[in-house]
Order: C-alpha cells, then structure tokens, then sequence
C-alpha cells in the first residue's frame, strides 16, 4: 500500500477499541481477538479519533513525551499504525 | 496458578431456524434454556475471571428475546461482544437496540454465493434475506464479519464468495473448511472436498489476502484431514475458552458431549472460577499429563496440544489418542480411508441425500 500521508484522519475500524482504563492490561479489542500495547500504543490510538490528521497526533505526542526524540517519535508513531492498518484494525480517512 | 479464559462462549439456545448440514452443534440438542438472570451471572463471572470476549451463539441466538439484555450485560462487564448469527431474526429495531447495548461485533453466515445451493445447504429460504441484513448492519458502525463454510458443494464458487463478502463491505471474512463434528460427521463424505479442490482454495485465498490487505482482513481454516498435523484445536483443552451450553452445561468445547465419561458441571451450581480450575471436564486433558506416545515425547505437543481429543474420540474410538489427522498417529489410516475415498469416487449428492439438522422443537427442513 502506499503509505498514509499526514494529512490522513487515522481511526479504529468499527468493532476494535481499546479495553477499558479499568483492565489490568492495556489491550486493543478486535474481532476474534486482541493485541497487547506496548510502550506509546496506547496514547497513540486513543489519539486516533478520526479527527486528528496525522500530523496534529504527531504534534500531540511530542507534547506527551518531552524528552523522546521528536524524528523518532514520527518514524514509529506511522509505522505502528501502518502495521495495524495491514491488520484491518486502522484506517486512514 | 491456572491463567484464565479469555473468551466466554455462551451457547444460549440450541434453537435455530436453519438446518445446515455441517452444524457443529451436538446431534443431541439441549432442549433446557438457562433463564435471563443466570446468563447474566455468567456472563459478568466470565469478565470477572479474566475473559475478554463473549461470543453470543447458538443456535440462532437471536431466537432469545433476550439477547439484546445480554450483549449489555457483557458490555457493561467490559467485555467485547460478538452475535453469531444466522440474520434471521436480525430486524432492524433488533439490530438498532443491539448496536445501542454494546455490540461490537458481528459474524453473518452465507451458505453459499447462488441463492439455489444456499438455500439447499441451510435447509431454509434463508438466503434473500442474509442479503438484506448483511446491508442493514453496514449501515452501523460495528465490526461486520461474513462467514463461510466451504466444502465440496459450494468450494467451486470461492471466488464469487469473496466477491459477495466485498460486495457486502464486510471488514472480515472467515472462510472455514468445514470441520467434522456434529452433523457434519453425518455428511462427510458429501463435504469432504477433494485434494484439488481444497489447492485450488489455498490458491485463490492466498490472492484475495494480497489483493485485499488493509480492506478487509481474511481468516482462513483448512480442513485437517489434509493435514500434515493436527490443529491446535481451542487453542489447548481448557487453556483459553468456556464454553456454556444453554443448559447451562460449562465444557471446553462444543462437541465435547461426545467423549464418554464427561460430566459436565454446571453454572447454576458452581462459580465459573471454581468450574475453570477444578471441574474434571477441563483438567482431564489440561496440560500434557494425560498423553501417551507417540504425543508426549514429540517436539509439537506444545504446538498443537495432541490436535483435538473429540475427533480422536470419533474416528479412533479414544479420546485419549493422538488426532487420527497428525501423520505421527497410528491411526492415520483412518483418515486416509475417507480422504482417498472422497478423491477416487465423489459422490454426486443430490438434494434429498443430506441429513439435515433437526430440533429442538423443529420440523424436518421442507427445502
């Protein structure tokens, strides 16, 4: 596929979302399954409301994390969720 | 320390207004229901215990009038909820008042993608109607799973299936070798498919993964009597799913019945917790204690747990054997027998031959 450009409105497909905050691990719900978050994964998704271009998220997280590197942070925020897009479990509007 | 299901599979009724010829529900059906308040209980015990997913099947489930009740149940739990379902009975107040509940999941079944066949397969007129709810729930936003069942009846049309799920804009779509349980045992050697039909399947999915990747996502399950080894079948006996029966029966898997000596014990009399650790339904084949050779010195028993012990006990007459399928059994012969039977000579099957399923409370399929 062609890579999502940062104007793309990342979303959760409909019927994936993320376990409640009461859940002991931080999990993505999909169907017949689920994912375990690691590191950022969360705040990430949780930023992909459909609204967001992709560059606003990016903007966010350098907010969220101060410290990290801000072209790392980029390069890995994209390519998680091009990771999950090929799982069916992110679009991009 | 047991680690703990992760999905509850709640069988809530065994009625169904279809009558296919591959269902894997029990061939004695359960007649008793569990009322609404104690598959409540179940299900918030379920989330409580550690699961995350509850599947709401059946039978058609939809055939409770409950159902609706239950999806909030599971949501308001936190768990992630997923109908089973046949669409019949799925109209659109049903469908509005589910997706309001919670609902985050749907899985339709086709029989097939020409209505003539379908019809046939399910043993009803179900199909024109699969079609116009198949629209209704795109028009929410849940996850929209098409199911399939393929065997030699309907495998010739694969393409056109996966065009139907396209066409449907489903975000999933399952397509299932059809597995030999139930009333498929029944009808095995008019579904087993042959060895050149079940190529040219792997062929054309392989395909449709590529073409559609990022659209909608395909899960693919061959069927094992080809296979080299065995599944992995539940991912373990009683490792990572419950299943309760609409008698409120808890087992390891749906066609457990068929082993001799289980009992099964029983959520209106035991905590799912106490069930899931200490029942002797699911500790007689957790872990690998119970295996003989050749499983319990070979490097995959932690891969595929000795494959599944119902079809042991169906085609071997032992539940405690190795899966006839695994070439490693000494009892693959078995399956060789039905597999090189159904390639010499496949028999025409003509409408009136398939044992359909019947009841509880149904009359015999007029199709």
């Amino acid at each position: 596929m062609t890579p999502p450009s940062m104007t793309n409105r990342p979303a959760l497909r409909p019927g994936c979302r993320l376990s409640p905050a009461s859940n002991p691990e931080s999990l993505l719900l999909i169907p017949e399954g689920a994912l375990r978050l690691q590191g950022p994964g969360r705040q990430i998704l949780e930023l992909c409301d459909g609204r967001r271009t992709l560059a606003e998220i990016v903007e966010e997280l350098y907010r969220l994390f101060p410290s990290a590197d801000a072209s790392l942070i980029a390069g890995e925020a994209v390519s998680f969720l091009e990771r999950l897009h090929a799982k069916g479990t992110v679009e991009f509007l | 320390m047991i680690t703990p299901p992760r999905a509850l599979i709640a069988e809530v009724t065994h009625r169904c207004p279809l009558h296919c010829v591959y269902c894997s529900n029990p061939v004695q059906l359960q007649a008793i229901e569990l009322p609404t308040d104690s598959w409540a209980r179940v299900i918030s015990d379920a989330a409580a215990l550690g699961c995350w997913h509850l599947h709401l099947t059946g039978g058609e489930p939809l055939a409770r009038r409950d159902i609706e009740e239950l999806a909030q149940t599971g949501h308001d739990a936190g768990l992630y909820v997923n109908l089973i379902t046949s669409g019949v009975g799925l109209s659109a107040g049903r469908l509005q008042r589910l997706v309001e509940a919670g609902l985050d999941h749907i899985q339709l079944s086709f029989q097939d993608s020409r209505e003539a066949p379908a019809n046939v397969f399910a043993g009803a007129r179900a199909h024109a109607h699969k079609l116009e709810v198949a629209a209704r729930i795109r028009e929410h936003r849940v996850a929209f799973t098409v199911n399939l069942v393929v065997h030699r009846g309907n495998l010739d049309h694969l393409n056109e299936l996966i065009g139907l799920a396209e066409d449907l804009q489903a975000d999933r779509l399952e397509i299932a070798h059809v597995q030999y349980y139930g009333y498929a045992v029944e009808n095995r050697d008019r579904l087993l498919p042959t060895r050149s039909q079940l190529e040219a399947s792997i062929a054309i999915v392989e395909k449709a993964r590529e073409r559609l990747e990022g659209k909608m996502r395909i899960d693919f399950v061959l069927p094992d009597y080809y296979a080299r080894f065995p599944k992995a079948c539940m991912g373990g006996w009683g490792q990572g799913l419950i299943l309760v029966d609409p008698a409120g029966r808890a087992m390891p898997c749906h066609a457990a019945g068929v082993i001799p000596g289980m009992s099964f014990d029983s959520v209106e009399e035991h905590s799912l917790a106490r069930i899931w650790e200490y029942s002797g339904a699911f500790t007689r084949f957790r872990g690998d204690e119970w295996m003989r050779e050749p499983c319990r010195s070979c490097e995959r028993k932690a891969i595929d747990f000795g494959g599944c012990r119902c079809q042991a006990m169906i085609l071997a007459g032992d539940a405690a054997a190795t899966d006839p399928v695994c070439t490693k059994s000494p009892q693959r012969s078995l399956v060789d027998a039905i597999v090189d039977r159904v390639n010499r000579e496949p028999a025409v099957t003509e409408a009136g031959d398939w044992v359909y399923r019947i009841g509880p409370s149904n009359k015999v399929p007029t199709c």
